[in-house]
């Protein structure tokens, strides 16, 4: 072996080289390979398989049927509305700001940048009481609105609000990102060639941002379909989703295939979502090759 | 003129509807911070009095804050150091090796992001309850490590690449070996990295909800999993005070990990111009 070796090519001690590179990337990549496989992967599998089994362990579909009637169906069609609702409002909302962020200089950029990430890293229950206080019948919004007090908790727009709010730093991030990646020399000569604010707003600015407006929307929509902190404090019982259904069924009924069922729903639409984000993304990279052309 | 006043004008609509919104996302921050010292920490804002009872009742017997606060903090620190065994190793695969099925590996390490936690809480419900493991909390950090180390590759693949490569190679062309190299060179370089990925994979434990709530059990419940109950089951005004410590917490975790960031780049920045100064060759050429 070792003779082999030395009177090998000089291209030799490289390939040595590239299968020891790929020994090591092997060796590294097990621990995490290993651990989400165990953790992760099989988990979801088990869940799949509980989701089409009997108590007796035949295979039925039983369970699926029963998670898209009756009660079931309307929590799913709940979470399907307010996760639509919130997904458009945080669209708007992270469009504004995102607009008007990408305009600022860059200290003043940096700190309204700090404004949007720092809330994001504190805890959702947190944000989530945080608006409890402030909507209640004597809290700072019903203090500062005359005509009061609005019922603003416990129906869907206090969900909406709060929901809307955990949400929004997502679609800022991302729609920063996107306005920041725009040429602005594309704008800058439209202009020149005569065409006015509104012109260059709609047939230049919007047709760039167009693909990462949908993706972020895309992202708050599917975030808000497995999200039950919000909706379980500030909703009534109008406003259950269909992750505090499944946390029911598993905490309080022992209903685990019932829950399963419903898992996999959630992660279908999930699925379905993420791979709408990954066409809008693609799309979004041709036409921008095709307008620097 | 007209035009310049328009501009005017719709620059100021345009700030002022920012500013409401940036409000949007801070004042439940605010707002919490100020009522964990208000004599009422129900309704009333801004607050007639100020007290610290709220506090002082976190600490007082029979609370049951510290248990929630002493398995929280296990539960993180154990979720750390998964995560950073599982994150150093597959930064290190996917960014200093040649690694076959390269793409589906990093596709699997972005999956627990992408997927809703409830279906992965669901999923490791299912894994430890006929275990018996439930409240447990190595059962606790093993789900959450699921969580956080994704995180932490994240971070330390951009830690990795970060590091300007010509540093390792002009460290082996004196003849330094492979292990003097990751000893002296990419360790110190990779440590602001190794910290920040901590410090993320500590916050995503210490903050896990979902998780948490699946796999604990009636007597052992983490700090999110008791503020829950709190908000949902009882009157606790001391939850306000929890509230504003694990916010302060946060900003805290945040502030520590722009400092090492801010470290880490004047470290880097030192090591190269030592390396233009001394004049070694630059293959790149980018920087000359």
């Amino acid at each position: 072996m070792a003779a082999t070796l030395t009177a090998g090519a000089p291209a030799r001690p490289r390939k040595l080289l590239a299968s020891r590179r790929t020994r090591v990337g092997i060796l590294y990549a097990l621990p995490v390979v290993v651990y989400l496989l165990v953790l992760f992967v099989y988990p979801i599998f088990s869940t799949l398989f509980l989701s089409l089994r009997n108590a007796d362990g035949s295979l039925t579909l039983h369970w699926y049927a029963d998670a898209l009637t009756g009660v079931n169906l309307s929590v799913l069609i709940t979470t399907l509305r307010i996760s639509a609702e919130t997904a458009l409002l945080s669209l708007v909302f992270g469009f504004l700001l995102a607009n008007a962020i990408s305009r600022l200089k860059p200290l003043l950029a940096g700190l309204a940048m700090l404004v949007v990430v720092v809330p994001h890293f504190v805890s959702a229950l947190v944000r989530t009481y945080g608006w409890i206080i402030m909507l209640g019948d004597k809290g700072l919004v019903n203090e500062s609105i005359p005509g009061g007090p609005y019922q603003l908790l416990y129906n869907e727009l206090g969900v909406v609000i709060g929901t809307t709010s955990m949400m929004l730093p997502y679609t800022v991030l991302l729609l920063y990102g996107v306005m920041r990646g725009v040429d602005r020399r594309l704008l800058a000569a439209a202009s020149s060639m005569g065409a006015g604010r509104v012109t260059i707003f709609r047939r230049i600015y919007l047709p760039l941002v167009a693909p990462g407006l949908a993706s972020a929307g895309l992202l708050s929509f599917i975030l808000s379909l497995g999200y039950y902190i919000t909706p379980a404090l500030m909703g009534g019982p109008n406003q259950t989703m269909i992750a505090t259904l499944i946390n029911q069924q598993v905490t309080k009924e022992n209903q685990w295939n019932g829950a399963a069922a419903q898992g996999v729903i959630l992660l279908v639409l999930t699925l379905a979502g993420l791979l709408l984000v990954k066409a809008v993304t693609s799309l979004g990279a041709s036409r921008k090759k095709r307008s620097a052309t | 003129m007209m035009e310049l006043r328009k501009t005017l004008t719709g620059r100021i609509a345009l700030t002022a509807v920012a500013t409401i919104i940036l409000l949007f996302l801070a004042l439940p921050i605010v707002v919490i911070l100020v009522t964990s010292f208000s004599n009422n920490a129900f309704a009333a804002f801004p607050p007639e009095a100020w007290t610290l009872n709220w506090y002082k009742a976190l600490f007082a017997d029979g609370s049951k804050w510290p248990a929630a606060l002493s398995l929280s903090a296990l539960v993180a620190a154990l979720s750390t150091v998964f995560s950073l065994i599982i994150g150093v190793t597959a930064a290190t695969a996917l960014t200093r090796s040649e690694l076959p099925l390269r793409s589906a590996v990093f596709a699997l390490v972005l999956g627990p992001l992408l997927i809703p936690q409830i279906v992965t809480a669901l999923g490791l419900f299912l894994l430890f309850e006929p275990a018996a493991m439930l409240g447990s909390p190595i059962a606790i950090a093993l789900g959450h490590t699921v969580l956080a180390a994704p995180i932490a590759v994240l971070i330390l693949i951009a830690t990795l690449r970060g590091i300007d490569e010509r540093l390792e190679d002009a460290a082996a062309s004196m003849g330094a070996g492979r292990l003097t190299i990751a000893r002296k060179i990419t360790f110190p370089l990779a440590a602001p990295g190794m910290i920040a990925a901590a410090i993320f994979s500590f916050i995503t434990s210490f903050d896990e909800f979902y998780i948490a709530q699946f796999l604990s059990s009636v007597d052992t419940v983490t700090l999110p999993v008791r503020v829950y109950n709190s908000l949902t089951f009882e009157i606790d005004p001391s939850v306000t005070a929890v509230s504003a410590l694990l916010t302060a917490f946060a900003i805290l975790a945040l502030g520590l990990v722009a400092l090492v960031r801010w470290i880490g780049s004047g470290r880097q920045q030192s090591l190269l111009s030592v390396e233009n100064t001394v004049g070694v060759a630059n293959p790149g050429g980018d920087a000359v």
